[in-house]
């Protein structure tokens, strides 16, 4: 195993170099990185997330210094993850259940992003307005 | 205008395709679902879909609170296990590409539409990135793939065009 960097890449904040450890089969990183890029914190009743834990059943999710093996972790909670070792990328999604869920509840959810100039705009700000989301691409 | 290039809108709201347009109300629902909403009539030949039945919908919307009968086409497109993680899959090609490593990224398009192949917004949002031309041959490739599927996600907003 040996410590180095690889690029965490987060829908809502790009790309940020983590700490991590590294073999030629899996990678550790610390269980602050997992919970900043997914929500789940790992607790000792198991991996949480708001009001729900998860147990945790697998001995090996977590490295003798508290890390936690990414693909290990993202199969205990059945997320979808691309960890390409050979280039040092990780990144996380979200379960389709949980996107299903916040579809069939008819509620718009929150989100922020850039504008233009790189200003961070916040989609709630709007208020209580009616509001028309146009998604298109420059191409 | 705000910038997504992680495509986080398709995401949260599960957008398959654009341009597509999202209804919501003053309290943040969703009233009317991802719909394919083309500004204008420059592609109309080729959609096959009238911009200004939208306008006038959503125009009756705005100032009179009508909402029109939604077709059975219109509706929220549930994501699947595959499709998340195609966007994954996407999200890292897309990291890799912009960072020069072209032949990485390939591996991770490639893989993204095996898992999603009628997502538009990876076949197709990833054809630049790919070096490959969105109006070209690879395009036309995908959407002869996606017509003979019959078409499959959310349809437009005007009842009267096939898609």
């Amino acid at each position: 195993m040996a410590d180095s960097t690889i690029t965490l890449v987060v829908p809502e904040r790009g790309e940020v170099r983590v700490g991590a450890t590294a073999s030629a089969t899996s990678v550790f990183v610390g269980p602050d990185v997992v919970a900043s890029a997914t929500g789940w914190f790992l607790k000792p009743e198991g991996l949480c997330r708001g009001e729900v834990c998860v147990p945790v059943r697998d001995g090996a999710l977590v490295d003798e210094t508290g890390d936690l093996d990414v693909e290990r972790f993202a199969a205990a909670l059945g997320l979808p993850v691309v960890l390409d070792i050979e280039e040092g990328v990780l990144s996380f999604g979200e379960t389709a259940d949980v996107r299903a869920d916040v579809i069939a509840t008819g509620i718009a959810p929150d989100f922020e992003l850039p504008t233009l100039d790189g200003t961070p705009f916040r989609f709630s700000s709007i208020g209580r307005k009616k509001k028309v989301l146009v998604a298109w691409a420059s191409w | 205008m705000l910038l997504d290039r992680e495509h986080l809108l398709g995401e949260l709201f599960g957008i398959v395709n654009v341009p597509t347009v999202i209804w919501i109300d003053e309290d943040d629902r969703i009233v009317r679902p991802c719909v394919i909403v083309p500004g204008d009539d420059l592609f109309k030949d080729f959609t096959g879909i009238d911009s200004s039945v939208h306008h006038n919908q959503l125009r009756a919307w705005v100032v009179d609170g009508v909402l029109p009968p939604l077709s059975e086409r219109e509706h929220a497109v549930v994501p699947t296990p595959e499709e998340q993680l195609a966007r994954v899959e996407r999200r890292v090609g897309a990291h890799l590409a912009r960072a020069g490593r072209i032949d990485a990224a390939e591996r991770h398009f490639a893989r993204a539409g095996e898992l999603a192949p009628m997502n538009w917004t990876i076949r197709r949002g990833s054809m630049p990135l790919r070096g490959e031309d969105p109006f070209g041959m690879p395009f036309f490739e995908f959407y002869g793939e996606w017509e003979a599927a019959g078409r499959p996600g959310y349809g437009s907003a005007d009842p009267n065009a096939a898609s």
